[in-house]
């Protein structure tokens, strides 16, 4: 089926997605609604800024935009393959344990309050749906820590309740609110890439590239674990230590990532399956390549969302599931006759 | 991968944050503010309207999607729908002044417009004083204080003379339906409501914890008001619209505005927009509810006297 | 030399049902145990326990002169390899890629395999006769075939002691051999000690040099617990273990049991072949 993978094969591969995803960047950063003309972006930022648009727009919007896409591309995808090791299920993605209803919670709750206050110039919704998050897999974790055995199920079952319930206090809190915080909870939630500023990029592409770098160390423990916790825990893996490390790291990059861009779905199921089906199941390979291609695919989306309903914006969302889901079923289709899943 | 390499990136990650955070500070633009700004751009139909009643019309350089008055207004270059404004169009424009309302989405772009060095400036209208603290902010932010304040007490004016036009008469039953299924009405804490209580109606929905309830087949009973009013966001067929809900309505037998046949349908965007135009769409509640008061207009010379 | 020294282990699962009881033996190092006995006797419960899963409520356990709560998963498993029953996971992993998950713990810190666990791996694979099929999807493979995958993984940890829980158990008669005939080969010529839990007590008479017959908790409730301590378990040479007397005590079922020169073998009775009046009560025992 595959070669063997060493470590020149990883790095070779891995450079050569970096280099395509630096260059689907750049081409998307010249896409958009408006024309920009290079040249006059070279010419720099004259004062006065009425007097240069091409570069306000290539700058300070499409530059940044692509930058975040590649951010939570890379968050989302990874997490997505953390998860779906973990729970030794290939339909898992980020948002199985419930942060997808936390980070809703946290984000209508932050419209109904009237929350005016911002974290770095994040909207409030931002931050609280971040918390949210969070809270929500802490919560679903100590609920599974109560049981003794079998934590995998547990978890799954913890984070179905959790989801349900706070679905449940969401509606009640829609029903409530005013149509036009309903409809900016749901736009938000939608999931959208928007310009943020240069700090916020750095630290949150910081936060996502030490996260893969630390799943990557861990990812041959990873590939023990698919085959269950006794077996990986035979095999010499320190289970508790790797499990909780995992969670707590993909968790903390969902995080990141809902709190940046909304509930972006999709990309956290299908690209880690994709590569997976590209390229095998070794997570020292899939972890990396699956956060490159969770980059480029999210950005190719998020220029699609940006410019094919012109002068609306789509939520990048919609994009990256009806692109998503027939691109994954043709991959699977022709590979299947080669490998079994 | 050493665990050390990942701790020395770590390391360097933190440093680095701590010194942009720092500088951070010191580098966001200045805001240019322009006394009488040129190119003007507006991110929803109501501020539109307010634009352009004061005066500001050959200014106006970007208007969301569905501006639709006045007619002048479907000439201008679109920016963006009203929740979703597309910020390079925004910028392609070379605005001198943002005008955005203060709903998220709304912030969330004057935040990052103002960032960029752009000057914005944010409006919440939600009711009748914040449409007329808007309009006055806007006619500052422009220069054009007097022609807002004319604006303003002309609002007033309007508005008072329709009260008291209607003040002998006794008030009737009313219901601002917004949505049909589920039934979702206009409660006592919304401007609808002040505007029914301006135009000689009384709402007959009580106050709850929502501000627009969905109400059952009950309460609707048990408050039996003699009018029920619809806003449509379709100004043309009216009358059509009208045929139809009054069959809708049928269902609901016994009740007062349905015996009567007492249910009209006027044209959202005069009320519902909370813009300049708000006198007017008093006006036309009341048409609605004092049929013999005023002169009538869009969708009703048969109010009262068509027996279909 | 005892590599693995069990002593008065007590093992229950909630409060009012012992599995394990007293347990006490020695296992010598390089010998061949086979543990046997009926659903419920506890034959799982104790590789749990000695791969370290589980916790012992009493009583210690000693591997290589170290006791088992001293170890780390990961020193552990440079003297414990486990087989056991399992379903693959759903990913498509290959077999190299499984067998080679073994060394793992032996990884460099760049967290790729040396050449020296590749040749390991060639080995194991060789040995159980799965080099054929290394590039296969495990998915891919017959329940026998990822058998012998795993038995692989576990000869590819390079540990001195193996445990087995039911290696057999979906093989045919060809395939049950081969596999019985690879661990007493590892045994011979690694000097591995096996310790396999089996239905199979013909294949375990045959190739294993000591037994451990477990009798379920249930057998011997209402017993004083003094007695009840005595007649939990069996431990001994197979020969010795495997009675005919012991066997159907234990499991509870008649059984023909019949001698070829050293080798005995048991076959169990069900209804039918009483009715068919094959065997009487005084011809059980034949020789041929």
């Amino acid at each position: 089926m595959k070669e063997l993978l060493t470590a020149k094969r990883l790095l070779r591969r891995i450079a050569l997605a970096l280099i395509i995803l630096v260059l689907v960047m750049l081409v998307c950063s010249v896409i958009g609604t408006e024309k920009v003309s290079l040249r006059n972006v070279f010419a720099g930022h004259a004062d006065g800024k009425a007097a240069n648009p091409d570069y306000q727009i290539f700058i300070r919007v499409r530059v940044p935009r692509v930058i975040l896409a590649a951010i939570v591309g890379a968050a989302l995808a990874s997490a997505g393959v953390v998860f779906q090791a973990l729970l030794r299920n290939p339909l898992a993605e980020p948002y199985i344990l419930g942060i997808s209803s936390g980070a809703g919670l946290g984000a209508i709750s932050a419209v109904i309050l009237g929350i005016e206050w911002t974290l770095l110039g994040r909207s409030p919704l931002a931050v609280f749906a971040f918390a949210g998050a969070l809270g929500t897999v802490w919560l679903v974790w100590f609920i599974a820590k109560l049981a003794k055995k079998n934590k995998t199920t547990t978890l799954l079952l913890a984070g179905v309740v959790v989801n349900a319930f706070f679905s449940a206090v969401i509606m009640l809190l829609i029903s409530v609110a005013k149509s036009s915080e309903f409809y900016s909870t749901i736009f938000w939630l939608m999931g959208n890439i928007l310009e943020e500023e240069f700090f916020v990029l750095w630290l949150a592409g910081g936060f996502v590239a030490l996260a893969v770098m630390a799943l990557y160390k861990i990812s041959p423990q990873l590939n023990a674990m698919t085959f269950g916790p006794q077996d990986a825990k035979n095999l010499g893996i320190n289970t508790a230590a790797i499990r909780t490390i995992a969670f707590a790291v993909a968790s903390a990059v969902t995080a990141v990532a809902v709190s940046l861009s909304g509930l972006i779905g999709f990309v956290g199921l299908i690209v880690p399956h994709a590569v997976r089906l590209l390229f095998g199941a070794d997570h020292r390979q899939l972890i990396p390549l699956s956060a490159v291609a969770g980059a480029v695919f999210l950005v190719a989306a998020d220029t699609i969302a940006r410019t094919i309903v012109a002068p609306a914006q789509m939520p990048v969302g919609i994009i990256t599931a009806i692109v998503g889901g027939p691109f994954f079923l043709v991959l699977l289709i022709r590979h299947t006759r080669k490998s079994a899943f | 991968m050493k665990l050390q390499y990942l701790i020395i990136a770590f390391a360097i990650w933190i440093v680095l944050s701590v010194v942009l955070f720092a500088s951070r500070s010191s580098s966001t633009q200045p805001v240019h503010d322009v006394c009488e700004p040129q190119r003007i751009i507006s991110t929803a139909p109501n501020l539109t309207e307010i634009l352009f009643a004061l005066n500001l019309d050959e200014r106006i350089v970007g208007v969301s999607r569905n501006s639709n008055y006045p007619p002048e207004s479907e000439e201008k270059p679109k920016i963006g729908t009203f929740w979703q404004p597309n910020i390079e169009a925004v910028i392609a424009a070379k605005p001198q002044l943002i005008v955005t309302l203060s709903f998220e989405q709304q912030i969330n772009l004057a935040h990052r417009l103002d960032r960029m060095g752009f000057n914005t400036l944010t409006v919440k209208i939600e009711d009748l004083g914040d449409l007329y603290t808007a309009i006055e902010k806007i006619g500052t932010s422009a220069g054009r204080m007097q022609a807002a304040r004319q604006v303003i007490d002309s609002i007033k004016t309007n508005l008072n003379n329709l009260s008291k036009k209607v003040r002998a008469y006794k008030k009737p039953g009313t219901l601002w339906v917004v949505q049909r299924r589920p039934l979702r009405v206009a409660g006592p804490d919304t401007f609808i409501s002040r505007l029914i209580q301006i135009a000689g109606g009384k709402n007959v929905v009580e106050s709850s914890i929502y501000k627009y309830p969905p109400i059952g087949a009950e309460q609707l009973y048990a408050c039996n008001p003699e009018v029920i009013i619809e806003a449509s966001e379709n100004c043309e067929n009216l009358r059509e619209q009208r045929k139809e809900a009054l069959e809708y309505y049928k269902k609901f037998k016994g009740l007062s505005a349905v015996e009567n046949r007492r249910i009209h349908v006027i044209d959202a965007d005069s009320v519902s927009r909370l813009g300049p135009r708000i006198d007017s769409g008093a006006e036309k509640i009341t048409e609605c509810l004092h049929p013999a008061l005023t002169e009538p207009a869009c969708g009703g010379s048969q109010l009262f006297y068509d027996k279909d | 030399m005892s590599i693995i020294e069990i002593k008065n282990l007590n093992f229950s699962y909630t409060a009012k049902q012992p599995v394990l009881r007293g347990l006490t033996l020695d296992v010598t190092a390089g010998s061949f145990l086979a543990i046997v006995g009926p659903n419920g006797a506890g034959k799982s419960t104790l590789l749990n326990l000695l791969s370290g899963l589980l916790r012992c409520s009493s009583g210690t356990i000693n591997v290589d002169s170290r006791s088992l709560k001293s170890y780390s998963s990961q020193s552990l498993a440079r003297k414990i390899a486990v087989v056991r029953q399992q379903t693959p996971p759903p990913f498509g992993f290959s077999v190299l890629e499984t067998v080679l998950m073994a060394r793992t713990a032996f990884f460099t810190s760049s967290g790729f395999e040396s050449s020296e666990d590749l040749s390991i791996v060639d080995e194991a694979l060789r040995a159980t006769d799965t080099f054929a099929f290394k590039s296969r999807p495990l998915t891919s493979l017959s329940g026998g075939e990822r058998q012998r995958v795993f038995i692989a993984r576990a000869l590819a940890q390079n540990t001195s002691i193996l445990l087995l829980d039911e290696p057999t158990s979906f093989l045919d008669l060809r395939h049950q051999v081969k596999i019985y005939d690879l661990l007493k080969v590892a045994q011979v010529e690694k000097s591995k000690t096996i310790i396999a839990a089996t239905h199979d007590i013909n294949l375990a008479a045959q190739y294993a040099d000591s037994a451990l017959l477990l009798k379920p908790a249930a057998t011997h409730r209402g017993e004083s617990s003094a007695s009840s301590l005595a007649s939990c378990f069996e431990y001994g040479a197979v020969h010795e273990v495997l009675t005919p007397q012991n066997v159907e005590k234990t499991f509870a079922v008649e059984t023909f049991v019949s001698t070829v020169g050293s080798e005995r073998f048991f076959l169990p009775l069900g209804s039918l072949a009483k009715d068919r009046r094959i065997l009487s009560r005084q011809n059980k025992t034949d020789r041929i």
